[in-house]
């Protein structure tokens, strides 16, 4: 198995009208042994802007750890969150300083630019950007993820609906996996209100 | 060359058939009680004679077609011979072929089966997925094979490799109790078995599977491995899965269960391994062998069995946004 099916992961983020969600698995596992069920992968860099990291978890959780870094830096010197699209160069340039000793994980980010466009964007672990207009997916289930998602898909979803849209793709893909899933994670970002749902999937 | 291993070390394990009484040579003729002086010369051929005559009986080791008629033999011999498999057309080298050939099929037995014995009888367990390297190719495999109406078979390792092997089991299972008129015990089925993988040692199968019945002697459980090992026991499990399984299954087995007691630890010891190992899911079936022949207990949804077992708490919520109280 490669060093990114070693943890297993499974990420999504998809685009509505003016809002946007962001789901990933729940499982932590060290090859096919699960070893936690409450993993976080999906993490907050600012209210309007959120990053999820799959891959090697250790990865994840140090990259994470950079770019809170570098944010804060960013919010005392310029007084103000940063741009979606500002953050992902950011991202993409850590990354690429890594590019003969990679961190292996796959960032997606999802956030609120202005006049409350939402924004999302994936990369590989050496900082390829690819922006995408609809969904991105990442992680060991990406290829069912590419599969659910784009036969789920319709462009301008309310919140509601946008809610069970990605919650079904991703809990249907994640079914097809042995490295990801043990529930699922969904945050749904509005202009007005933030949500954090547990999905109740298959424990197998 | 490979060809010829496969007779050479094919032992046939029937006992000896009653037809081939009728064409083996009997023992040595009755003697004529006339008293005879013999001289030396005249002693020694009479003895060299009768010990040509009494022959060794051999027909339990040579196969079946030695013995038999041409037109049956080769009938006969495509049953009781392993299946030969043609050699893959223009290649060079086999053994490297082989070798690429085994590293590209290397099944890592993703799999939780279990079985054990009690005295009620035999209880079989198993999940149900079959994975792919990370891929879940079916969540709704059949793990565990009906050899016979009194015997069972687990799956573990390579789909096909059980299937086949398997199913050809309970073809020469049958044969068995056509020619003895009796059924196989579940120590000469597991021997046939663990003969036949013995001699595909090397080649790449991957099978570990166990067999399980109720014959003459009471209730029976054999573990049998491609790499020609067979092992006796009263409480097994094998696949991915196993040490999660071993780790319920010790902690509440006891030989004097009753049959739902027994169910409900090897239902929980398969939910178990499930959960915690990325290649098992699906659906736990578990069977029990009793001394009338096996029956399928149940089949349950390892998922909705989570949930039962640990049904979902309400957390406490923090914030929540209500609606203000109309003034």
């Amino acid at each position: 198995m490669s060093i990114f099916e070693y943890n297993g992961s499974a990420l999504v983020a998809m685009v509505g009208k003016n809002c946007f969600a962001i789901a990933s698995d729940r499982r932590l596992g060290v090859q096919l042994q699960t070893v936690a069920t409450d993993f976080q992968r999906v993490f907050k860099i600012h209210d309007r802007l959120y990053i999820g990291l799959s891959g090697l978890a250790t990865d994840a959780q140090t990259m994470y750890q950079k770019l809170v870094f570098r944010h804060k830096l960013y919010q005392l010197r310029e007084e103000r969150d940063m741009k979606p699209q500002t953050f992902a160069s950011l991202v993409s340039a850590l990354l690429y300083e890594k590019r003969f000793g990679p961190f292996f994980c796959q960032p997606v980010i999802a956030g609120l630019g202005d006049n409350d466009e939402p924004f999302i964007c994936t990369m590989d672990c050496l900082g390829a950007k690819e922006l995408a207009k609809d969904f991105v997916v990442s992680g060991t289930a990406s290829e069912s993820l590419y599969g659910a998602c784009e036969s789920m898909y319709k462009p301008d979803m309310e919140p509601e609906e946008l809610f069970e849209t990605i919650s079904q793709a991703l809990l249907s893909s994640v079914d097809r996996d042995c490295l990801s899933g043990w529930g699922g994670y969904v945050l749904l970002v509005t202009p007005t209100e933030v949500q954090e749902k547990i999905l109740k999937g298959r424990m197998d | 060359m490979l060809l010829l291993l496969f007779r050479l070390s094919f032992l046939s394990f029937f006992p000896s058939l009653s037809l081939s009484q009728h064409f083996a040579p009997t023992g040595t003729k009755p003697h004529h009680r006339i008293s005879v002086s013999l001289n030396f010369k005249q002693r020694k051929q009479r003895e060299e004679k009768r010990r040509m005559m009494m022959k060794l009986d051999t027909s339990g080791l040579e196969s079946f077609s030695a013995a038999v008629p041409s037109a049956m033999a080769a009938a006969e011999d495509q049953l009781f011979a392993p299946p030969s498999f043609d050699l893959p057309a223009g290649c060079a080298d086999f053994d490297k072929f082989q070798m690429e050939a085994k590293q590209t099929l290397k099944h890592a037995k993703g799999t939780t089966t279990l079985a054990f014995i009690f005295n009620q009888g035999v209880i079989v367990a198993a999940d149900s997925r079959a994975s792919m390297g990370g891929y879940i190719s079916s969540q709704s495999v059949k793990k565990i094979i009906e050899i016979n109406p009194y015997m069972l078979g687990t799956m573990a390792g390579g789909a096909a490799d059980c299937q086949f092997w398997h199913r050809n089991l309970g073809i020469k299972c049958r044969l068995h109790e056509l020619a003895n008129k009796r059924r196989i015990s579940v120590t000469g089925a597991s021997k046939l078995l663990a003969n036949i993988l013995y001699s595909y040692r090397g080649m790449g199968l991957s099978i570990g599977t166990m067999i399980a019945g109720w014959d003459e002697k009471g209730p029976g459980l054999y573990y049998v491995d491609s790499e020609g090992g067979r092992l006796k026991g009263n409480r097994f499990s094998v696949g991915s899965g196993s040490p999660y399984a071993y780790g319920v299954l010790d902690n509440g087995y006891r030989p004097d269960m009753t049959v739902d007691e027994a169910h409900e630890l090897a239902r929980r010891a398969i939910y178990h391994a499930t959960f915690r190992d990325g290649a098992s899911g699906g659906v736990v079936s578990v069977y029990h062998v009793g001394p009338n022949g096996w029956k399928k207990l149940s089949g349950d949804d390892v998922s909705e069995l989570h949930y039962k077992y640990y049904p979902v708490q309400p957390t406490p919520v923090e914030h929540e946004m209500v609606d203000a109280p109309p003034a």
